[in-house]
């Protein structure tokens, strides 16, 4: 309950600071944002954009993590926990490229490039896509469970490669990529000043709480209907 | 429309920080739901 509670202040005060601070050429108090060259304003969206993406690999992982622990165990339960993981994990990917698109059209032109990352975005919501048609597919529902898990482990091991190997590796638009004069590495470490990344930390730490809640209420949801259905 | 045009920040931190509190409000009242339900269907168990 408290810490529902603490969520809901910390990520309001996070969306209040990430819109509402001050962006100037240059800060004199601590409530105010440095103007990042060629970002500006648009800066502001790191906040969000970010933790997203960031979400996404936290779910995918945890599904993957469910979906081992349901093939040790057969525990129906676990491959709800996984198929919930998966499902928020798909949902915090077309957010992270909803926002990446915005972000894309207003600093590259165009809301797609076909910048490594956002082709690596692009193939992992496939695959994640085609998890939910093998879902579907299956009726038995043991077979369901076991062909997803493993789907599921599999898909996983493909995402540190799409997320932090690939875009690192091939030349391209976000920063970080090769050949980046900035050099290789997130953005953070090199351009944010210390509020920011007060301000950055913080959402990410809220995002992640809250992804830890909506799991706990698709998991409590899909218990709820499980027990009702193997009863009726 | 003066008045929308120089305070689009402040516009956009209104709209943001009202479907946060939306969706909270929401899952909020799911929460509590779910948690009405389990408490009944334990009951039914028992």
């Amino acid at each position: 309950m408290i810490l529902r509670v603490l969520l809901g202040i910390l990520l309001t005060l996070v969306i209040v600071a990430a819109l509402g601070l001050p962006i100037v050429q240059q800060p004199q108090h601590w409530y105010e944002f440095p103007s990042i060259p060629g970002l500006e304003e648009k800066a502001r969206i790191i906040f969000f954009h970010v933790p997203t993406a960031w979400l996404s690999v936290v779910a995918f992982l945890t599904s993957m993590v469910f979906g081992i622990r349901y093939l040790r165990r057969k525990d129906p339960e676990d491959d709800l926990t996984s198929a919930s993981a998966a499902g928020l994990g798909l949902l915090f990917c077309v957010l992270a490229t909803v926002t990446g698109a915005v972000w894309a059209k207003f600093n590259w032109g165009s809301f797609w490039n076909w910048d490594p990352r956002e082709t690596s975005i692009f193939v992992l919501l496939l695959i994640y896509g085609a998890y939910f048609s093998l879902r579907s597919a299956v009726e038995v529902e043991e077979k369901r469970a076991t062909l997803s898990s493993v789907y599921s482990i599999l898909a996983a091991v493909t995402v540190p490669f799409f997320i932090f190997i690939m875009p690192r590796i091939m030349t391209g638009l976000h920063p970080g990529a090769a050949g980046d004069p900035d050099g290789a590495g997130p953005v953070i470490e090199f351009k944010m000043s210390p509020n920011m990344r007060v301000v950055f930390f913080s959402s990410l730490i809220s995002f992640t709480l809250l992804f830890i809640w909506l799991l706990s209420l698709r998991v409590r949801t899909a218990r709820l209907e499980y027990h009702l259905q193997s009863k009726g | 429309m003066e008045f929308l045009a120089q305070n689009q920040l402040y516009i956009v931190l209104i709209i943001a920080v009202g479907i946060w509190l939306g969706v909270y409000l929401y899952l909020f009242r799911l929460d509590g739901r779910l948690k009405k339900l389990e408490r009944d269907l334990h009951q039914e168990g028992k």
